[in-house]
């Protein structure tokens, strides 16, 4: 009962994000780091007890990611999103097996850390990471766009980035009930919508002509690389699970 | 004022759009004509918004490549400058021009900001003379040219636009469908209007101007002409197609489903009452109120819904922090960052002893006339530069083998130098539709042509008929053409499309990975299949009434006796059809048995009625010409070009078109003065007059003597590939076929050259081999440049031109001032075709380049057709009007050189005043839209038109 408390503060951020999102002090960024922590240490935690969460939880979960999911429609900036993206996933990490909690938790941090790197990207070029007048990404800035695309279509649960595979493969090793239906559903189309809004928004369409767009430094492109690769290494891995 | 007034006050501001089928090159800002040119693109630039120079960075890079002289930048600053306090600082108005000018945007830094201390005067000052002092201004401004609906979306974040466009462009494209569809859109012919009360189930008594008035009250608009416009602006592709349709009575499309502005302006407004209904804030009235209690949340939402907010007033917005206090910091930064940047140019220019608010004005100035002044300085640089070699003397006393008319348009230039170069050859330029507007109707098609400029309707028919057996054309014709109907009506069809995909699709892959991977022998295997055309000749003469009279009656005897042997199972004698076509045309007593049923049929259902008789009959008046007529269009054709004596064994005229695969603006690439027709038809028109006899010996007597060996041969101009096809030669005799051999070879040669001579512009070419292969490649966006990067014109003697490459920038017309008459009656033929042909294509290019977003089409790669009269963006857009971007950049840069026509006249100024004088272009011209240029060899003088004054700009 314990642990399937800590598991679910850890991994929704309840109670304490709903009370400092609101904190006008407390930076966007910081929330995101702490979040970002919080399910990491959720993520060690359960690998280390390697039990399931009680049905409850997930129900709970659940609940509080639909209200979540209504929230990502009202903010633009991607340090916001990204937490709200996290805490939106916790239903499925505790639903399923912990070694597929681990292997997507990861997956779903990666992905992240992409998404924290192109907000400190625009903070730094855009004055905030704020994306809704910096449309139009595709045509000005490719490189940025290159990178936000793969991240939010990992998101977004399109194979063969890992997330979809161990989304996959967690929903089939778990066990089958109507709490089960519901959290595929909810957690499968609303990670698309989360990153549908975004992409349509400021990777597609017109450059904004009030802006000074600039791509992307090499040291950044870098360490994306890196990301992409350990993407890649991933999804071999998940691959490799799910054939097997 | 009715509204009627209202809307016609403001249609003008949005441009024609003519069908793509016949694409009319045209310039989008021809409402603006009356102004200047400086002054009519300023009016523009405040109502669609955008561009209407190129960047400064553009020009500038032109600089450094030699092609604005440096010469008459300075002079036209000075020019500029002359006018102002600031006469004395054109040095640091040109530092400040090609130096700071072009990094303008990047002044404006954050980071910059974070660091320097600005000087007070200067913020004052420009907090003073900013529109943020006065909110209800700004408000007003940010609101302008935006509906109701789109200032709701704005501030309230709904989706009202998205819906409301979406719902305009779905009746739109189904009401004004030419055939795209085979679910065709239920009554039409009652017009836009009615059909759409049915469509939208508006059940009361109504016209479009009461439904206006009626909506308008509602929403509590109180500028309805302002509002128009609003409207006008927000497809303004749609509008102009419709306000081009309804000003053409004879449009055909029009006759049967009749749309006017005033009903799409009911539809769109239908539209906007509609789905604002359900909204709190459904009426100006009530938005006005709430702006008024909410200024400073409005005009941030208006800010951030035009891009104009950064993320970290995003930020703020979504936290919902003290909405007047983040307006108060936007202003203040926006201040900040404005007086930072002319800090910094003062920096840049210490010389310039003024004090920051004198100096910043000058600075707006300067900046306010930067575009204008780059542009003139282009222009300028190619003026004299082009004046300098017109003015060389070169004579060619070589007498011609053959004399080949070419079309004007620049494409011709490159063929007509190597054919000169290639033999004793000589080449004349004139508008492509010869000066003979004609309705064409082709031997196998059933709609005519009008082959002539957009703005010249013709008043002459031509038939083309065979003149050898023809039925295994017809047969396999027919057969073609069943197949293919079959094939599409399956296709549209809602159930049929999986029946056909399994059982026959495959089929399909033969033509898809053909053309795609070999289409050089796919063309060749289809080619195979086709029907050959048999010989054919034009119905040139006029018919005699009489003739009429009985053409007509054989025709309705046909039907009456078809439909009668199809329809009825009593026999009916030829008396008796005579006496049923008596009845019907000319209300004769009917004494024949026959069922009011069968009547009614040949009556609503084949039109045989009196009203349809007299319309048959003034169509097949209008067939062929008088003699008059073929006489005085062909000496105006010869009197045009100059070619009244020493004629060669062989006048050639030739007509253009292009060829292409998959390419809705095929037509775009054929002849401009034609209507974006293939200009075949006039040629062969003309070369039939020029080769009667009757004709000829009129003109000996009209002192034009063509002796009795030279032939008018017909030629038609392939611009993709640059080969010359000549028709007509079985009227040569042996050896005048002969002697055409050594004129055909050298047309090959010339054409060989010209390809070789445009491989090094045109990309994905690197042989010849890939010019052909752009003719058939269906996956092709640029068969060819077109008329990309033409930038002026010649109106002069070939011999002034001849030693000179333009590189197919230049339209060419002969023109020989000496046979003018004093009224300059040829030059003034010049002006109101050719000229005006040439202005709308120069300007349409150059708008497309300068903003191609507002006046262009967009990316080939995203369009789709629609309803059969243009293209619009994915599954529904605006209608695309001016040209894509594939046929004016490259690589995503201007291609085409953005200059206004530089027009070159070789002949005395006075003419050329006369000529204006009496010319439907006479707006244009003096208001600056195109750039005239005179060259008086008589006064040895060159003039340019410039600032409502002609300056003579050399001596020789």
């Amino acid at each position: 009962m314990l642990y399937d408390l800590i598991l679910l503060i850890l991994f929704t951020g309840l109670p304490w994000y709903p009370l400092l999102r609101r904190k006008r002090s407390v930076k966007r960024e910081h929330i995101f780091l702490l979040s970002a922590l919080s399910v990491l240490i959720g993520l060690l935690l359960s690998s280390l007890t390697g039990d399931i969460v009680r049905e409850p939880f997930v129900a709970l979960a659940l609940l509080f990611s639909l209200f979540v999911l209504y929230s990502t429609l009202k903010t633009n900036n991607l340090y916001k999103l990204g937490t709200q993206i996290l805490f939106f996933n916790a239903p499925l990490l505790l639903l399923v097996e912990p070694h597929a909690r681990l292997l997507y938790g990861v997956s779903l941090l990666l992905s992240l850390a992409g998404i924290y790197m192109m907000a400190k990207y625009y903070e730094r070029v855009y004055s905030s990471a704020n994306y809704y007048s910096v449309t139009g990404i595709t045509l000005v800035t490719p490189y940025a766009a290159l990178f936000l695309t793969i991240y939010f279509t990992a998101l977004a649960l399109y194979p063969p980035f890992p997330n979809a595979i161990f989304f996959l493969e967690g929903i089939l090793h778990a066990t089958v009930d109507p709490l089960w239906y519901l959290v595929t559903i909810v957690i499968f189309f609303g990670n698309f919508l989360i990153a549908v809004r975004v992409m349509a928004r400021t990777v597609f369409g017109k450059p904004n002509p009030n802006i000074h767009y600039i791509d992307v430094t090499p040291k950044e492109r870098r360490l994306h690389l890196l990301i992409l690769i350990i993407f890649i290494a991933l999804s071999l891995k998940g691959l490799q699970e799910v054939l097997a | 004022m009715s509204l009627q007034k209202h809307l016609d006050a403001v249609k003008d501001s949005v441009p024609h759009y003519w069908p793509i089928g016949t694409f009319i090159h045209h310039n989008p800002l021809k409402g603006f004509e009356h102004l200047n040119f400086k002054e009519g693109l300023e009016q523009a630039q405040k109502i669609f918004g955008g561009k209407v120079y190129m960047e400064p960075a553009y020009y500038l890079s032109l600089y450094n490549e030699g092609k604005i002289a440096p010469k008459h930048l300075e002079e036209n600053l000075k020019y500029m400058l002359d006018k102002t306090d600031y006469a004395a600082y054109v040095q640091e108005a040109k530092k400040f021009i090609l130096d700071i000018s072009p990094k303008w945007e990047s002044l404006r830094n954050y980071e910059t900001l974070k660091v320097t201390s600005l000087d007070e005067s200067l913020v004052r000052y420009l907090t003073e003379h900013s529109i943020y002092n006065d909110h209800d201004a700004w408000l007003a401004s940010l609101c302008k040219h935006m509906t109701l609906y789109e200032v709701h979306d704005a501030i309230f974040g709904t989706s009202e636009k998205e819906l409301i466009e979406k719902d305009t462009i779905e009746f739109l494209s189904r009401f004004l469908d030419q055939q795209q569809t085979t679910l065709s859109m239920q009554d039409r012919d009652l017009g836009m209007f009615k059909t759409f009360q049915l469509y939208e189930d508006i059940d009361y008594v109504t016209d479009a101007e009461s439904y206006v008035h009626e909506v308008l009250e509602e929403l509590k608009v109180r500028d309805p002409q302002s509002y128009f416009l609003t409207h006008l602006l927000k497809l303004h592709g749609w509008a102009g197609y419709i306000k081009y349709r309804s000003g053409d009575k004879d449009y055909y499309p029009q006759r049967v489903h009749p749309s006017t502005l005033m009903d799409y302006m009911a539809i769109r407004l239908h539209f906007e009452r509609k789905y604002m209904h359900k909204e709190e804030i459904n009426n100006f009235d009530k938005l006005d109120a709430y702006m008024r209690e909410n200024r400073s949340y409005a005009i941030l939402k208006l800010l951030q819904s035009k891009g104009k907010l950064t993320g970290t007033y995003n930020d703020a917005l979504e936290d919902k922090k003290d909405f007047d206090q983040i307006l108060s910091d936007y202003i203040s930064e926006q201040i900040s960052l404005d007086a930072l940047r002319i800090q910094q140019v003062k920096e840049a220019l210490p010389e310039l002893a003024r004090a920051l608010p004198k100096f910043c004005e000058f600075i707006t100035f300067l900046k306010r006339e930067e575009g204008f002044l780059w542009l003139k300085s282009l222009e300028d640089t190619y003026i004299h530069e082009h004046v300098e070699a017109f003015t060389q003397s070169h004579t060619y006393d070589e007498k011609p083998f053959s004399a080949t008319l070419f079309c004007l348009d620049v494409r011709s230039e490159v063929i007509r130098r190597n054919i000169e170069a290639s033999g004793p050859h000589k080449t004349y330029g004139i508008g492509g539709f010869l000066g003979i507007p004609i309705s064409f109707v082709p031997f196998d098609k059933s709609h005519q042509l009008n082959l002539s400029p957009a703005f010249i309707k013709p008043h002459n028919l031509v038939f083309e008929v065979p003149v050898e057996p023809h039925e295994e054309y017809n047969r396999k014709k027919k057969f073609s053409k069943t197949v293919k109907k079959v094939l599409t009506d399956l296709k549209n069809n809602p159930y049929t499309p999986y029946i056909l995909v399994e059982s026959i699709g495959w089929l399909f892959a033969v033509k898809l990975f053909g053309k795609t991977f070999f289409p050089k022998r796919t063309e060749m295997l289809f080619k195979k299949f086709e029907p050959v055309k048999p010989k054919t000749s034009y119905t040139l003469d006029k018919l005699e009434p009489e003739e009429v009279t009985n053409y007509l009656k054989k025709l309705y005897h046909d039907i009456i006796k078809e439909v009668l042997v199809t329809q009825s199972d009593r026999v009916y004698s030829d008396e008796d059809i005579d006496a049923l076509y008596e009845h019907l045309i000319f209300g004769e007593p009917l004494h024949v048995k026959i069922s009011q049923s069968m009547l009614d049929e040949l009556i609503y259902a084949y039109h045989i009625t009196p009203e349809d008789y007299e319309e048959q009959k003034e169509k097949l008046m209008k067939v062929g010409f008088t003699l008059e007529e073929q006489l005085t269009y062909f000496e105006n054709l010869l009197k045009t070009i100059g070619l009244v004596k020493d004629f060669p064994r062989f006048v050639i005229i030739t007509g253009h078109g292009s060829v292409s695969d998959n390419n809705p603006f095929e037509s775009a690439l054929d002849c401009g003065a034609c209507g974006g027709n293939v200009s075949l038809p006039n040629a062969r028109s003309h070369c039939m007059i020029g080769n009667k006899p009757e004709i000829r010996t009129m003109l000996r007597e009209r002192g034009i003597d063509i002796p009795d060996e030279t032939h008018f041969l017909p030629a038609l101009h392939n611009t993709t590939t640059d080969e010359v096809t000549f028709y007509d030669k079985e009227q040569l005799d042996h050896e005048a076929l002969q002697q055409l051999k050594s004129v055909e070879e050298d047309f090959k040669k010339a054409a060989h050259l010209s390809r070789m001579e445009r491989l090094s512009v045109l990309p994905n070419a690197d042989n010849e081999e890939d010019i052909f292969l752009k003719t058939m490649d269906w996956s092709e966006p640029r068969p060819e440049w077109g008329l990309a990067r033409n930038m002026g014109v010649f109106a002069g003697p070939r011999e002034s031109i001849r030693h000179l490459k333009f590189e197919n920038r230049l339209f060419l017309h002969s023109y020989d001032a000496d046979i003018d008459t004093d009224d300059a009656e040829i030059l003034t033929r010049i002006f109101n075709g050719p000229l005006v042909v040439g202005e709308w294509i120069n300007l349409e290019h150059y708008f497309s380049v300068v903003d191609n977003a507002i006046y262009g089409a967009g990316s080939k790669v995203y369009h789709n057709i629609v309803s059969k009269v243009g293209v619009y963006n994915g599954n529904y857009s605006d209608l695309k009007i001016g040209l894509p971007t594939q046929s004016v950049l490259l690589e995503g840069k201007a291609y085409h050189e953005p200059v206004r026509l530089l027009t070159y006249m070789e002949a005395p100024l006075e003419k050329v005043g006369k000529a204006v004088e009496n010319s439907s272009a006479k707006e244009f011209i003096l208001n600056e839209w195109i750039r005239p240029v005179i060259i008086d060899k008589e006064a040895r003088k060159v003039y340019s038109y410039e600032y409502g004054d002609f300056k003579v700009i050399k001596e020789f």
